[in-house]
């Protein structure tokens, strides 16, 4: 079920009034309509792949417990290795199975042998990076004694498949999520409302910023050759807001609906494109994945405490295996390796924590000295955001090479019309009240809480009458759910 | 938890009354490229409006006709005329049977027909119905029955679409629209059939994809599906015949999808079910003017065929 559907305009009051009128007296029976509610949530969309998450669940629970009364480190090795085989065999197999055989059929064929291999039609189950990443903390955590496991299978199930953040983040740790299923919530009203203000910011920056960036951008990539390099400039901004509005609005919703049923789940964008180094961009942007990789992956390695050669080698690893992550391509390898060598340069000169708080903190307006750091920091993700959207590694060099050309240099023409001014204006807009509200969660909380109420209403009416007009035509689903 | 019901009920209240009035207003100055989701466009493709405006002076017909551009290009009235039989098409542009229901509880009883002829092909089937309920929203009054369709759609266009299209209908802001008869090569003729000066289908070059499979255990079959089966109980509570037809396509797109038997087996257990695809010889290029519809010389080979096999 997609956030942007009727379906789930329907779903989500009738979840919300079962669980704050009928299942409230019982903590068990709010978890369980949690479980049940989230596995109608996913199976909307295929009910065979529930049988995925139910495997996960049963195999990180049994883990866990396991761990717990074993303390033979070679045991508790082999326990640990399970859960990891088991989640990462899954989103192997779903995920780069075909990826990896086309990669061997290539290299066979360079060296002079032909093979034919069995490439299967795999359908990548929506979400499975998300909740394998989820549950792989638990086990991870019990491992290295960071958390109690759970006897409660049903709040384990919850956690695990929890609807709002289930199929695209945030990547919530149990250390954080597990306990919340273990406390009675109690309804808070203000917690609820603001739930609700992020809910249709979300939606906001999903449907009308992300979705109307969507249709000039795929225009653009899509028939690249034919653009010169102002116009393929405007492609891949357009470019940096569909995917911002998209995956930020997705994690929004997520949040806020959170929100409304007690939850309180982890921030996962900080306005990124704010950010005046490219470490402040990876410390406010997809913040649980990048904290995952720092936590399970880059401090194991090491971090940065070795030598410089241990420190390059590290930053490579989790910012190359970040890109793999999104997606069995060349391109988004070329991504993540482009994005660590941006990085290495701060880190070698240890000024990568240089840049920790807000950017123009207390005042209205950036010096000038923050917004040349801001436009070159935001100019290098955009670069990288070419690898990102490009169907090739040859279409994103092409692509750039447009962009460094004498053409860039001319007045963008592309068939573009009206829709795509009246979308530069609408993502100006967000820019400016992104701005204006940098400093918290998110960029409409506590708006004009101190206004009158008829004015935060009218600004409301007019945000959902923005979304119903400016909707696109198609249901369009998530770009995250690919990953 | 009482003052946020109380707050939401408020807010959704102010939201249920202001969004009408934008909307209408939004409807009638925005520029096209931010109309995109009222789609209201009447006197558009298929005369749906200058058909229902003809549907006034008639009544008790022997054959009415409903569906797709199948049908209302399919069927020429004047053909069923030349045998003695009456009728009318209410055919409408991708009509499917979401959209057939709302149209014979409509205008059922005042037409009156002794049988309806049925037209369906798999694509309608498979079809979410939207573009057809959009058609049908701009180019009729609407009544509970367009409430009803556009829910089980469950499409904010066509929400959107049918707001204003009530705005349209209560503020009477259509009274000074007319549709031409002729419109590029099609021209209306009265009784509901829409007649395209005569073409072949040689000028165009297809490539098609040969080895498709039409999805039947999908929901939107299903809907589709159950929407027949009421119009059957309809049909039959007033005794009135019905007959399935499957109009003709070209063989080349027939043949693109290998389990057009199983949608055969599907209608055949509905109901009395004709596919013409499978009943009369046509050439691809001499009977049509494009993949999907016959020419003048298909037509009447398909309706002759039809008029043989319903008088038997």
């Amino acid at each position: 079920m997609l956030f942007n559907s009727i379906d789930f305009a329907v779903f989500l009051p009738i979840v919300f009034i079962l669980y704050w009128f009928v299942a409230n007296k019982h903590l068990r029976l709010q978890n369980l309509l949690v479980v049940v509610s989230s596995y109608i949530f996913y199976g909307w969309w295929d009910w065979r792949f529930l049988s995925l998450i139910l495997f996960s669940t049963i195999i990180d629970y049994v883990v866990g417990l396991g761990l717990s009364k074993e303390d033979n480190k070679a045991k508790r090795k082999i326990l640990l290795c399970i859960s990891i085989f088991v989640n990462l065999g899954f989103l192997g197999f779903f995920k780069y199975y075909n990826f990896f055989l086309d990669n061997f059929v290539t290299a066979f064929s360079f060296f002079g042998s032909e093979i034919r291999p069995n490439s299967l039609n795999v359908i990548l189950p929506v979400g499975i990076s998300f909740y394998t990443f989820q549950t792989l903390s638990y086990t991870i955590d019990i491992y290295r004694r960071k958390l109690v496991p759970t006897r409660d299978f049903i709040a384990f199930s919850a956690f695990v498949s929890f609807f709002p953040q289930l199929v695209a983040g945030p990547i919530e740790r149990a250390t954080h999520l597990l306990p919340q299923f273990y406390r009675k919530r109690s309804f808070d009203y203000n917690k609820a409302v603001d739930g609700l203000r992020q809910i249709l910011w979300g939606l906001f920056k999903k449907i009308v910023i992300a979705d109307s960036c969507a249709v000039y951008a795929n225009q653009i990539f899509n028939n690249s050759s034919d653009y010169s390099g102002s116009v393929l400039v405007l492609g891949v901004l357009f470019f940096t807001f569909q995917i911002y509005g998209d995956f930020s609005g997705y994690s929004d919703i997520a949040i806020g609906t959170s929100r409304l049923f007690g939850f309180d789940l982890m921030q996962n964008f900080a306005f990124p494109y704010f950010s005046r180094d490219i470490a402040e961009f990876w410390r406010r942007w997809h913040i649980s994945l990048s904290t995952w990789f720092r936590d399970y992956l880059y401090i194991p390695l090491g971090g940065s405490r070795g030598g410089v050669l241990m420190k390059i080698k590290n930053t490579f690893i989790i910012f190359i295996v970040s890109g793999f992550w999104h997606g069995a391509n060349w391109t988004f390898i070329i991504w993540g390796a482009l994005n660590a060598v941006y990085f290495l340069p701060l880190l070698l000169l240890n000024k990568n924590r240089n840049n920790l708080g807000n950017i123009a903190h207390g005042k209205r307006f950036p010096d000038i000295k923050e917004l040349a750091s801001m436009f070159f920091t935001f100019g290098a993700v955009v670069i990288a955001w070419v690898f990102f959207r490009a169907d090739s590694v040859t279409h994103a060099v092409n692509y750039l090479a447009t962009i460094f050309s004498s053409s860039l240099f001319t007045f963008p023409r592309f068939a573009g019309g009206g829709g795509a001014w009246i979308t530069i204006f609408l993502t100006a807009c967000l820019i400016l009240v992104e701005w204006h509200g940098r400093e918290r969660q998110y960029a409409l909380a506590h708006w004009c809480i101190k206004r009158h109420r008829a004015i935060r209403w009218s600004f409301y009416i007019i945000l959902i009458f923005l979304i119903g007009m400016l909707s696109s035509t198609t249901e369009t689903p998530f770009i995250y759910f690919q990953f | 938890m009482k003052r946020f019901i109380k707050t939401i009920m408020i807010f959704a209240f102010f939201t249920v009354i202001v969004y009408p009035v934008l909307l209408a207003f939004w409807g009638d100055y925005a520029p096209y490229y931010l109309t995109k989701t009222i789609n209201y466009k009447i006197g558009s493709y298929g005369h749906l409006y200058s058909r229902l405006q003809n549907i006034k002076e008639v009544k008790d017909v022997d054959i009415l006709f409903v569906g797709s551009s199948h049908a209302y290009r399919g069927f020429d009235t004047r053909i069923f005329q030349e045998h003695g039989l009456s009728s009318f098409n209410l055919g409408s542009s991708a009509q499917t049977p979401l959209q057939t229901i709302v149209l014979l509880k409509r205008y059922l009883n005042k037409l009156n027909p002794k049988m309806v002829v049925y037209e369906v092909n798999a694509e309608g089937f498979s079809s979410d119905g939207v573009e057809s309920s959009m058609d049908i929203i701009a180019n009729d009054r609407n009544d509970f029955g367009s409430i009803k369709m556009a829910f089980q759609q469950r499409h904010l266009m066509v929400y959107n679409t049918l707001i204003y299209g009530f705005y349209r209908d209560i503020f009477n802001k259509n009274k000074d629209f007319k549709e031409n008869i002729v419109k590029g090569g099609d021209t209306y003729i009265r009784g509901g059939h829409v007649e395209k000066a005569l073409q072949y289908n040689d000028r165009f070059e297809y490539t098609v994809t040969n080895g498709q499979k039409w999805d039947f255990n999908g929901k939107v079959f299903k809907r589709q599906l159950a929407a027949l089966e009421d119009a059957f109980v309809l049909l039959e509570k007033q005794g009135v015949k019905i007959v399935l037809v499957q109009a003709p396509i070209t063989q080349m797109f027939y043949r693109c999808y290998s389990n057009n038997h199983e949608f055969d087996n599907k209608m055949k257990n509905v109901g009395t079910y004709y596919n013409f695809n499978d009943l009369i010889s046509l050439d691809d290029k001499r009977h049509y003017y494009d993949w999907h519809h016959l020419n003048t010389v298909g037509v009447r080979i398909f309706n002759e065929k039809l008029i043989d096999l319903i008088s038997e």
